[in-house]
């Protein structure tokens, strides 16, 4: 008994030694970063990265990293359109969508670092942060601005916090040329609507492209239909129609065909008779791109699609 | 004799006045049709336009907006109204609806199918989405054996609620496939009449045509069938051919319900259950009042769908669903099952 006790208590002293002389090689060692699951020490330079929300293969890319494995985004097959163009020879093997994600698939990967999305739950990080640590933004229901602490966060996992700040200035930067451009101008107003055959959703103002346009000098609105925490309207109503009046109306569907979203739209007598139609500034919009992505590359895309479409 | 006659002829003129008031609901329903929506054009407004005068924003939310529901509604309610009776009388089965029997389910899977495979035509739809219930209505009746005697009403619904679901996960599947196509087939879901042009009315006019000959000539015999098989065939009348007749009528009626307004359930339901109510059993009777019970519901239904979460809209079948769970749960209740 006596000498049980004295083994257990050698162990404890000795675990606690050991600990106490890691603790400074630690802090050294590892980097870590604090996230919506606590502080999560990550591997110095991340070989196998695997994204599993578009914003963080967003940020990925940019900073110059393609990850192994990465979610198709929403309605689509495989990755955005947009981040095509920023894909070279490797491409990320698809492991699933956001919200149903094939962990078996993330595991073949071997990952040593994974980017999760902020609304992971809880029974989803315990398992995947057995596989590699995992990074969770912390989520903060419906923020324009949510986005840049979201991709710092992903940068500074990859250990590529420098870059980041550069790319979000030159987001910055390319936001307010755009506002310089069309300076005298009114300030024009615009809705972001999703046309659907029974009637349109406006999405909300809070959203990541809303923060964008603003910032560009476009003075975004929901007409007063997305109630708090949403990101869209329900289906609005045809006979409500006129109340998406605006300067400029982006026309999307859940989807990447804009322009098939504007065919569908001009059947309906109800959109025909708007003024903003009449004026023909409608404007089709990828969105997969506007209404679902996010990142610095998402950001320069969509700057490009608004700079092009305000040049008359 | 004399006091049969006259009691006879008493009857008739009741049913006559509870018809005559329910073309005046009818009537009514269509009105409010007219007048009530989720914008901001209320009646007021919408009795200048039926004067004569009224804005033109007005003028454009009846003409091209409610006016086109309500005639689509009118429609798909004769069209779910008439086919659940005679799919009702046919099966014996006071559970018998094209909701309940896959037909619907059929037809949305078909022309989900369609979209799929690149359709965009809206004649195509309609064909298909006729096919997909003609199919869907034969697969049920197959697995309930489909066969005069010994007819379990539960069956057939258990059948059709298995096929409905396997049909409806299937078209999610679809979905799942082409996402491009999402948008469309979520549409196929569940159904809606906003949004629907006069087009898709036109197109489906040639059909309800064909389907109402069949009726009138398909009524008195299956009249006869309600009596038992014997008593039809001793009439001179081929209970096989009727019943065959009926399902081509059914998927005719359902199918171009469907391609107009997407699957509205339990409106087949709903509708010969008050018919029978109001009418008694026989068919001949039982359609007639169909008539105006069926697009009465539709439409009451819709403008409820329109005011509920107005600036927004609630697809009508989510309305009629809500509705019409409550009387299939009486019907199943009912101590004695009614048999056709």
């Amino acid at each position: 008994m006596n000498a049980g006790k004295h083994w257990f208590g050698t162990l404890c002293s000795s675990l606690l030694l050991v600990t106490v002389l890691m603790l400074p090689f630690t802090a050294w060692a590892a980097r870590s970063v604090h996230t919506a699951f606590g502080e999560v020490a990550l591997p110095d330079t991340p070989k196998r990265v695997v994204t599993l929300h578009e914003g963080a293969l967003d940020t990925a890319l940019a900073v110059g990293i393609t990850p192994l494995g990465a979610v198709t985004t929403r309605g689509g097959d495989g990755v955005a359109r947009y981040i095509e163009a920023h894909l070279g020879e490797e491409r990320p093997a698809i492991v699933g969508v956001v919200r149903e994600i094939n962990l078996e698939a993330v595991l073949a990967l071997e990952p040593d670092l994974i980017l999760a999305p902020p609304q992971l739950s809880e029974a989803q990080y315990r398992l995947l942060s057995r596989m590699a640590p995992t990074v969770v933004p912390l989520s903060e229901g419906l923020d324009p601005e949510l986005w840049r602490d979201e991709t710092r966060l992903y940068a500074q996992a990859l250990g590529r916090g420098a870059e980041i700040e550069a790319l979000l200035e030159q987001v910055d930067a390319r936001a307010a040329e755009i506002a310089e451009d069309k300076a005298g101008d009114e300030s024009p107003g615009a809705v972001v609507v999703r046309w659907m055959p029974q009637g349109p959703m406006v999405m909300s103002d809070q959203l990541f492209t809303a923060g964008l346009l603003r910032a560009s000098g476009v003075a975004i609105h929901d007409a007063g239909l997305t109630s708090e925490g949403r990101p869209h309207s329900d289906t609005l109503s045809l006979e409500n129609l006129a109340r998406l009046e605006a300067d400029w109306m982006f026309l999307a569907t859940l989807n990447e065909e804009g322009r098939e979203a504007l065919e569908a739209a001009r059947q309906s007598p109800a959109f025909v008779r708007l003024d903003v139609a009449a004026r023909d500034r409608v404007v089709p919009v990828d969105g997969q791109l506007w209404t679902s992505a996010s990142g610095p590359l998402a950001a320069l895309a969509i700057l490009d699609e608004l700079d092009a479409a305000l040049t008359p | 004799m004399d006091a049969i006659t006259r009691s006879g002829a008493a009857s008739a003129r009741r049913l006559t006045l509870r018809l005559a008031g329910l073309m005046l609901l009818l009537v009514m329903a269509c009105l409010a049709s007219l007048m009530l929506g989720a914008g901001d054009v209320g009646p007021v407004r919408a009795l200048a336009v039926l004067a004569g005068q009224g804005d033109a924003e007005a003028r454009f939310v009846l003409g091209s907006l409610r006016l086109p529901r309500t005639l689509i509604g009118l429609v798909v309610g004769l069209s779910l109204g008439v086919a659940g009776a005679l799919l009702q009388a046919v099966t014996r089965n006071p559970l018998a609806e094209p909701g309940l029997l896959g037909v619907s389910a059929g037809a949305a899977f078909a022309v989900a199918l369609a979209l799929l495979l690149g359709a965009t035509a809206t004649t195509l739809r309609v064909g298909v989405a006729q096919l997909g219930a003609m199919v869907g209505c034969l697969c049920v009746l197959g697995v309930a054996r489909f066969s005069g005697a010994g007819n379990d009403p539960v069956r057939l619904v258990l059948a059709g609620a298995a096929l409905t679901g396997l049909l409806l996960s299937l078209t999610s599947l679809l979905l799942l496939f082409d996402q491009r196509a999402a948008d469309e087939i979520r549409f196929w879901i569940v159904g809606s009449l906003a949004g629907r042009r006069l087009e898709h009315l036109v197109a489906i006019l040639p059909s309800l045509l064909l389907a109402g000959g069949l009726v009138i000539a398909v009524a008195r015999p299956l009249a006869a069938l309600a009596l038992g098989e014997r008593v039809a065939s001793g009439l001179g009348h081929r209970p096989g051919l009727i019943r065959l007749l009926v399902i081509v009528v059914v998927a005719l009626l359902v199918g171009a319900a469907t391609a107009t307004a997407g699957p509205i359930a339990f409106i087949g339901l709903v509708v010969p259950f008050a018919a029978r109510a109001l009418a008694g059993p026989d068919i001949r009777r039982t359609l007639w009042f169909c008539l105006p019970l069926g697009p009465l519901m539709v439409i009451t239904a819709d403008i409820v769908s329109r005011l509920l979460v107005a600036p927004s809209e609630m697809p009508l079948g989510v309305i009629t669903a809500l509705c019409g769970a409550p009387v299939l749960v009486a019907v199943v209740r009912a101590r004695r099952m009614p048999s056709l």
